[in-house]
């Protein structure tokens, strides 16, 4: 990765100054009129979000037989939405955290809204366990507390560690990210017009003052959390994949699936990140503080990651081959010659073909060129968590239960009405509190002055 | 304005005076009832202990014996009566489901003249004039329909019936008729014997396009023989029968046999007729093509080293000189076959009948539940016939049918299980059928009908059927007699004593079928000849080897159908006999060439909210002169598709995948044991689990033993109230069957060897979907039984997930709690949940618990007396259930117990054993015993 400490270059306007940098930021949130496009998308978003809701209302009356999913296949879009999103919402804390501890200076432009998208993403993917639940309104028995059962959940269940990884992840997400808002939050209450900004975003400041004191008790504390995020950052998508390798079934049952879901977290989060930039970009004029460096070094993370990705399947298909277990050898055949095979292959072309196009620096630099390449990703780590399910349900143990997967309508909406809901949610967020943190500018800002 | 003309009420008069109005309105619309406990405790009766009670039910009139489990007066099991010959202690799927029947919402409930609501006495009113006049010229124009007819007091009803009208005439018919078998004894033996085989003291068995082990009366009789000479066990010293097939469709016979050949109907005469002249007889022998001659070989010798114990069988549907040539060839091996006088009176057939209500020779009809309008030759045009008739028509049967609606009068009539009855089975033993439960409608019984008819105003079936039985006993000893004739459920020594075996004339020359396409019709598996249609466990029930459900295809050949361009699921034309049918295409690997084979019963129009409109009406191209097998038949793509649903593909077994369902020889199946479930318990960071209860359950499949019938299945969905979900469903792939029998295929595709598994919930002693349910819902309990808590299951089916047999099934709807399919919500369908069983909520996963009912009621039992369990007294609903035994259940910490023996059986091996799951529900291997002159070379 280009540049350690002192490689600003590129990431500020040049000769900017504290104030420039915060109005740019901060006036978007000033102005009254946010135009008709905000409000276009925010009816789009919103109308998706009512259909999510009417989704859900329908599939409480009328039970999880409106999905897909069948005796074999038990498992189909929502469990495949959930680790889809949860992957999204690695990538948020990883670029507070790991590139804070690295001294990465670029994170300064982009951590804010990577971390509310990690947010957004790891509620809605916190929603799909439960929706999928045949009996969602005893979800909270996978909470241990006490009851007059006198039952505890039963801890041998990756579900249950799944349930305590993402609710710890959440809560540990939450306060980070509010943390990093408090001196932006001060700022915003300097700088309110009306009374009523004045009193939100200074209840919210929590009455930070910005003395010494305070950076330095803040940085310390910032630091230390970070700390505490990165085995969280890892741990939330290792458990997540136990909830597949905790099992017997051909194709789940592999001891790379937890380093392999990480990689494959990052690699679907910075998707999501860049996709987000661009659109923060645009939607907010940051084009000053949010360049094509910004992209550039997302890109070659993406292109790691999906050097990851290669790895991790051709681990899959050596070990299945190499154990020569009849069940794995008939998952392998089944990605290559199945009733899922276009998919499969689709899915090999969005991970592993093109990101492959980030070795041409021309294509890092051009943001259009990685934000496609970014969708594209998105899309085949969808189809990656979807075929994971499939195929091995699908192709289990004994033959004469294999059965194909047919989406219902259901299934579609509710993925949409999910992508629907957190659009919306971000479109609030980018109306309501600053999308860039204004203090990491200043620090950037210093240190080039420093260094110059 | 004039002042009111009584005294004025006071305000609280007032009040009181509405409250009391109020009071009359709200009650006059229930009927006064009073709900009282019993001050006198009926005998016996505990509330909520079942009780048994021996009975027997009709199958196309034959009766088998059950007994039935009534809890406080309401039927919820049927279960085999070990004492009656025809049932032996276990049961088919049509005797199982029979429970559902009962409580069907589509059953007739009240009388209909011309389709609309009538009364009983109004039907006596419009009958008793015509009878009086009838009586004129002797009853010439009365008719009587009835289906075949063994009970001694409806034929004694009819005999008496024609003392008053000596003219009447009498018809029967049967779709599943045994005319050709009758006809071919008259050919044989000069007199139309009943000819039962004796397959239990067979060696060697050719079946010629004939399906002892299929669906029919007979099926538990003979499922049971099967297995008595089929046994593989390592003290079986007189080893394994050996069972060949040639056939043109494909039959569970054809399935279990150790060799098989698929002819077509013209080869299937030759092969016969080369046989024969290979036994002696003077017929001109056809020379053989290349691989039936070795087959022939191999079979001619095999039966003639057996000769006293070689049986040559053909099914129902051969033509009459086929079953002489075959009575010929029996004769020759001395062949273990018992032959029994015929039945007395041959009534006349139901062509007759068609014609005299076109000739108007007709002027009334009684048809007692019979469905002609439905089942008769397409030829016949019975149902235009009926509607085209002036003949006052009346239908008595428990369902409005086709024929109920085509005739002025419809009677509903008591579900069997309603009714007293007596009944015969094949071999003559005859059963008295009592009530089971006070008739659930405003129904009356077929003796009524035929009492009326008689002239005998109110005849119940109860002083009927004890008339019939005190003209048999001394009367002395009648009611000691019918005490037990009641309470065993076979009436002793009735059987039909053999003849002297006949002399066989030699045969004729049967007949030459045409060449080219031909049809054969056979009854289905599930729906029999269309009268179960409206059962939904009988839909939902996967019919042997296809696993078909909720309809009929046309099944061919793989390469027939794509010699005619079809795949699965296209419709086709069927043109024969100028008549057209369209039926989905169905290819099932081991027809014949040139053949399509189709079941009838379907494509029904007036069964009911469950079996209207599914499937093909085979019927359609059913001719008088071709009732099995239809030649000249044409092919023509429709250019449509129909789902065909199945529960499962045809899946070949191949490599590895072959030890699923291993498959041995008999000649080294003691020489080469299959890897044993492991002793040991592999290495586990987790401390195996100590049971501290004095008794292991487990279960052993002998899948030798298994003939595919379904009984097991439906028993269980009986017992364990199993809802039914209905054919959109299992499009989805959502089945609840807790029991499944899969089918994998063997061999190559023009030799394939089809087998049976029977997979209930392996109960794994390390179950996989123990761990990972995350509120312990699946938990194991201290006698071995892998257990599911209903009210803790939240749904989250990482259980099914992770269950390597995916014998879990997940309530995807209410099923059972307010989501049901069709008419399965309406009330009176709730009866027939066995009240031991919880009925599952929407939302959570259910799967086999080894009868954990059963289990418990046994233990409750066992430590009143203070006593442990004894073996044999815990019989899951599916062990119970099977003809041929091929299911034990048992304590394995019993040494002596039938399970723990069968494990050490050298073919017992454990169902993916390698995984470490340590299954309770262990399988022997298929053994098979073929003869090694016909051995094919194995990949």
């Amino acid at each position: 990765m280009s540049g350690g400490g002192g490689g600003t270059e590129g990431l500020l306007p040049r000769g900017t100054s504290y104030g420039a940098l915060v109005g740019l930021v901060a006036d978007a949130l000033m102005r009254r009129n946010v135009g008709w496009r905000w409000y276009a998308a925010f009816g789009v978003t919103l109308a998706m979000t009512l259909m999510l809701a009417g989704c859900i209302a329908w599939l409480f009356l009328r039970g999880l037989g409106i999905f897909g999913n069948n005796t074999a296949v038990v498992w189909g879009f929502p469990i495949a939405n959930y680790v889809w999103w949860i992957g999204i919402g690695n990538a948020g804390t990883f670029i507070s955290a790991a590139l804070l501890l690295t001294r990465q200076p670029w994170r300064a432009a982009i951590n804010r809204f990577a971390e509310v998208m990690t947010i957004f993403a790891v509620s809605i993917a916190g929603l799909f366990p439960i929706l999928h639940l045949g009996r969602p309104e005893y979800a909270y028995w996978l909470a241990p507390y006490p009851n007059v059962m006198g039952l505890w959940p039963q801890w041998r269940s990756a579900l249950v560690w799944d349930f305590a990884a993402i609710v710890s992840y959440l809560i540990f997400s939450l306060l980070f990210w509010y943390l990093g808002l408090i001196p932006d939050m001060a700022t915003l209450r300097d700088r309110a017009q009306t009374r009523t900004g004045q009193v939100a975003y200074g209840v919210l400041a929590m009455g930070w003052r910005g003395s010494a004191r305070h950076w330095q008790l803040h940085d310390a504390v910032y630091r230390a959390l970070a700390v505490m995020a990165l085995p969280l950052v890892v741990s939330v998508h290792s458990v997540a994949a136990m909830d597949f390798s905790a099992s017997l079934m051909p194709g789940w049952q592999e001891t790379i699936y937890p380093p392999y879901f990480v990689v494959g977290a990052l690699f679907s989060g910075f998707g999501m990140v860049i996709v987000l930039t661009a659109l923060v970009r645009l939607g907010l004029g940051l084009q000053a503080i949010i360049t094509p460096r910004h992209f550039e070094v997302m890109g070659k993370i993406v292109l790691a990651c999906s050097l990851g990705m290669g790895l991790s399947y051709a681990t899959e298909w050596f070990f299945a081959w190499s154990l020569g277990s009849r069940a794995e050898l008939v998952h392998l055949h089944k990605l290559f010659d199945g009733e899922y095979t276009p998919l499969y292959v689709a899915m090999l072309a969005c991970n592993l073909l093109v990101p492959q196009l980030m070795w041409i620096p021309q294509a890092r630099r051009n943001i259009l060129a990685v934000v496609g390449v970014a969708v594209v990703l998105n899309v085949g780590m969808w189809l990656e968590r979807i075929l994971i399910i499939w195929n091995t349900l699908s192709h289990g143990h004994l033959p004469s239960m294999w059965s194909v997967f047919w989406p219902s309508v259901f299934d579609w909406l509710v993925l949409a009405g999910s992508l629907g809901f957190f659009a919306m949610m971000f479109l609030c967020f980018a109306r309501l509190l600053p999308a860039v943190a204004m203090h990491d500018l200043g620090k950037l800002l210093r240190e080039r002055r420093k260094g110059s | 304005m004039t002042p009111p003309a009584g005294p004025l009420l006071g305000r609280r008069q007032a009040a009181l005076g509405l409250l009391a109005s109020a009071l009359t309105l709200t009650s006059c619309g229930q009927p006064e009832e009073e709900i009282l406990p019993y001050v006198n405790k009926p005998e016996g009766l505990t509330p909520g202990v079942s009780m048994r009670f021996a009975t027997s039910l009709p199958m196309s009139g034959y009766g088998r014996g059950v007994l039935a489990t009534t809890y406080e007066g309401r039927p919820v099991k049927l279960e085999g009566n070990p004492r009656h010959p025809a049932s032996q202690g276990a049961t088919d799927v049509f005797t199982e489901a029979a429970i559902f029947s009962l409580y069907d919402p589509d059953r007739s409930r009240s009388v209909r003249r011309e389709g609309r609501v009538d009364t009983w006495e109004g039907f006596e009113a419009a009958l008793l004039p015509r009878l009086a006049a009838a009586e004129a010229d002797g009853g010439a124009g009365l008719r009587l329909l009835t289906g075949r007819q063994t009970s001694p007091t409806l034929l004694r009803l009819i005999a008496d019936l024609r003392g008053r009208f000596p003219a009447m005439r009498w018809h029967v018919h049967e779709p599943v008729g045994e005319e050709a078998a009758r006809a071919g004894a008259q050919l044989a033996f000069g007199t139309p014997l009943t000819v039962l085989p004796r397959l239990e003291r067979a060696r060697v068995i050719l079946a010629l396009d004939a399906d002892p082990l299929g669906p029919g009366p007979e099926q538990i009789r003979h499922g049971r023989a099967f297995a008595a000479i089929r046994s593989a066990r390592r003290d079986n010293a007189g080893g394994l029968a050996r069972l060949y097939a040639v056939e043109p469709g494909f039959s569970t016979t054809g399935a279990k046999a150790d060799h098989r050949l698929a002819l077509a109907p013209a080869g299937l005469r030759d092969f016969a007729l080369a046989l024969a002249a290979r036994l002696g007889a003077d017929l001109p022998a056809p020379t053989l093509p290349a691989p039936m001659a070795p087959f022939l070989d191999a079979v001619v010798q095999d039966l003639q080293g057996a000769r006293g114990a070689a049986l040559v069988l053909a099914g129902p549907w051969a033509p009459p000189e086929m079953q002489a040539l075959v009575h010929w060839i029996n004769d020759r091996l001395e062949a273990p076959v018992d032959h029994l006088p015929p039945p007395p009176e041959q009534p006349e057939d139901l062509a007759a009948l068609g014609a005299a209500l076109r000739g108007g020779g007709v002027d009334t009809l009684v048809i007692l539940d019979a469905n002609p309008a439905y089942d008769a030759p397409a030829d016949l045009d019975f149902a235009g016939a009926l509607r085209g008739t002036g003949a006052f028509t009346v239908h008595s049967g428990p369902w409005r049918n086709e024929t109920g609606a085509l005739c002025r009068w419809h009677l509903p009539q008591h579900h069997p299980l309603e009714d007293w009855a007596d009944l015969r089975a094949t071999d003559g033993t005859a059963s008295i059928a009592q009530p089971l439960i006070r008739p659930l409608y405003a129904t009356r019984s077929a003796a009524w009908l035929l009492g009326l008819l008689r002239g005998e105003l109110s005849l119940t079936a109860h002083a009927a059927v004890r008339e019939t039985w005190a003209a048999r006993w001394a009367a002395e000893s009648f009611e000691a007699n019918w005490r037990r004739a009641l309470h065993d459920g076979v009436v002793p020594d009735s059987a039909a004593r053999p003849l002297p075996p006949p002399a066989a004339r030699p045969p004729a020359l049967p007949p030459a079928p045409d060449e080219g396409p031909t049809l054969l019709l056979r009854p289905d598996p599930t729906v029999w000849d269309g009268r179960h249609a409206n059962n939904p466990w009988l839909q939902e029930c996967p019919k042997p080897l296809t696993r078909q459900v909720w309809g009929n295809a046309a099944l061919m050949a793989p390469g027939e159908a794509e010699r005619h361009g079809l795949r699965k699921g296209d419709v086709v034309q069927l043109h024969a006999g100028g008549r057209v049918l369209e039926a989905a295409v169905l290819p099932l690997p081991g027809m014949a060439a040139g053949v399509v084979m189709l079941s009838l019963g379907y494509g029904r129009q007036r069964a009911g909210a469950i079996g209207n409109d599914l499937g093909a009406n085979a019927y359609r191209l059913r001719r008088q002169d071709a009732l099995w097998e239809v030649s000249r038949l044409q092919l023509s793509p429709a250019g449509r598709r129909e789902e065909v649903l199945q529960l499962q593909a045809a899946h070949q077994l191949e490599g590895e995948a072959r030890e699923l369902l291993p498959e041995r020889p008999f000649s080294d199946f003691l020489r080469h044991p299959l890897e044993p479930a492991p002793k040991v318990p592999p290495t586990s960071l987790f401390k195996p689990l100590e049971p501290d209860a004095p008794v292991a359950w487990g279960m052993v499949i002998d899948s030798t033993l298994c003939i595919g019938c379904n009984a097991c299945v439906v028993a269980c969905q009986a017992e364990n109230n199993v809802p039914v979900v209905g054919p959109g469903e299992v499009a989805k792939g959502r089945d609840m069957h807790w029991l499944r029998i899969d089918t994998y295929w063997h061999g190559s595709e023009a030799r394939p060897r089809p087998g049976f598994q029977p997979v209930p919930c392996m109960h794994c002693e390390a179950a996989p979907c123990e761990p990972v349910c995350p509120v312990a819902a699946s938990v194991h309990d201290a006698e071995g039984l892998n257990v599911q808590v209903y009210n803790r299951c939240i749904g989250t089916r990482f259980c099914q997930g992770n269950c390597p047999y995916k014998v879990r099934r997940f309530n995807f709807h209410g099923y059972a709690d307010g989501q049901e399919y069709a008419n399965q919500g309406e009330p009176i369908v709730a009866a027939h949940y066995n009240p031991d069983v919880t009925v599952r909520s929407r939302g959570v996963m259910e799967k086999c618990t080894y009868c954990v009912q059963r289990i418990s009621a046994a233990r409750r039992q066992a430590e009143k007396e203070d006593r442990p369990v004894a073996e044999g007294e815990v019989r899951t609903a599916c062990q119970s259930a099977c003809p041929a035994q091929a299911i034990q259940f048992g304590d394995l910490r019993k040494e002596t117990a039938a399970v723990s023996r069968l494990r050490h059986e050298p073919q017992h091996y454990a169902l993916l054993g390698h995984l470490g799951t340590r299954p309770r529900t262990t399988y022997l291997a298929q053994v098979r015993n073929p003869n090694p002159a016909l051995e094919e070379p194995e990949a």
